[in-house]
């Protein structure tokens, strides 16, 4: 096993360290394989609400034109798409050998997607005050699965970062640590992926 | 894990990396600007009430804009070495896109078999 030498001078820090072992070269493969596979899941969510849009049992309840809220929307696609950016930030950081701006980085990621999260969850409660539940209706299933299981995916991708800072912070940055971050940031960049669709789909072609 | 052969660089070959890494910065900088000016255009088309059949062509073009974009430059996706995970994510987007396109087609337009 190639030792794990952490906090190596610039010079001898490899030109792309996320792929510089074979262990980080497989993260990488087997990560895109597994977005593959997270396209192909999302699909049948979008396939779904696509299908089930505004399929309500009464016409007292209420359809996607009425519920959404273009404002909200917005504001959460720009905490999302600033967050891509930031863990790209952290990213440029790790390949320049910048462990503590690595850091902040991701921390800043961190930050936004948690804010993120706190309007999603903002959103289905006032939903589900206006009789919008997950059991209300077929569009309410289709729709509470779609978004839900995206901020699943925010939630898990929070605890993932979260926990690399923390795991990291004592021991700094090596070819090991560095395809760890690398893998989180592509997770991290499909999530705003997802939400490019959902915004563009769900709301903005739901309230037009 | 095979063992890690790791060359010392020369000052000017670390120069030459960090300049060519800027370069990559900014280009991904001006990628996001794109993806924020795509956003703010996609709602405000929705905002001021345009014609939605035109509507609904445009945002999905600039969606798929977007996630480009976002494969190429901040997913690194336009580097060397990506092959494999150009062939996954167009295996997926095959299926996501016959998936979509069956089920509105089934629901919406076609007629009952």
């Amino acid at each position: 096993m190639a030792e794990m030498k952490y906090n190596v001078p610039n010079e001898q820090w490899p030109e792309h360290p996320e792929t510089a072992t074979l262990e980080g070269k497989n993260k990488f493969v087997g990560f895109w394989t597994f977005l593959g596979g997270e396209t192909v899941l999302f699909a049948s969510l979008f396939a779904t609400y696509l299908a089930l849009k505004d399929s309500v049992p009464s016409s007292d309840h209420l359809l996607a034109a009425d519920l959404f809220h273009l404002e909200l929307a917005f504001v959460m696609t720009m905490l999302l798409l600033t967050s891509s950016l930031t863990s790209v930030y952290a990213v440029y950081h790790m390949r320049n050998n910048n462990f503590s701006k690595m850091q902040l980085w991701l921390a800043v990621t961190v930050l936004l997607g948690a804010g993120f999260l706190a309007l999603e969850i903002y959103e289905f409660y006032e939903y589900v005050h206006l009789g919008h539940t997950f059991r209300s209706s077929a569009f309410g299933s289709a729709f509470y699965i779609l978004i839900g299981t995206h901020g699943f995916h925010v939630i898990i991708g929070l605890i993932w970062i979260t926990g690399l800072i923390i795991r990291n912070a004592t021991r700094g940055l090596s070819v090991y640590t560095a395809a760890k971050v690398n893998t989180a940031a592509l997770y991290w960049h499909f999530i705003d992926v997802v939400w490019v669709f959902i915004f563009t789909i769900v709301y903005l072609l739901g309230v037009i | 894990m095979a063992e890690l052969e790791v060359k010392s660089m020369t000052e000017t070959q670390l120069r030459n990396l960090r300049r060519q890494r800027t370069k990559e910065m900014r280009l991904q900088l001006t990628g996001f600007g794109l993806m924020i000016f795509l956003t703010f255009m996609a709602f405000g088309m929705v905002a001021l009430d345009f014609d939605p059949t035109f509507i609904m062509g445009v945002v999905m073009l600039f969606a798929f804009i977007q996630v480009i974009l976002q494969f190429y430059y901040f997913m690194h996706m336009k580097d060397q070495g990506h092959d494999f995970a150009k062939l996954f994510m167009i295996v997926g987007m095959f299926f996501a896109i016959s998936f979509c396109v069956t089920f509105i087609y089934i629901v919406w337009i076609g007629s009952p078999i």
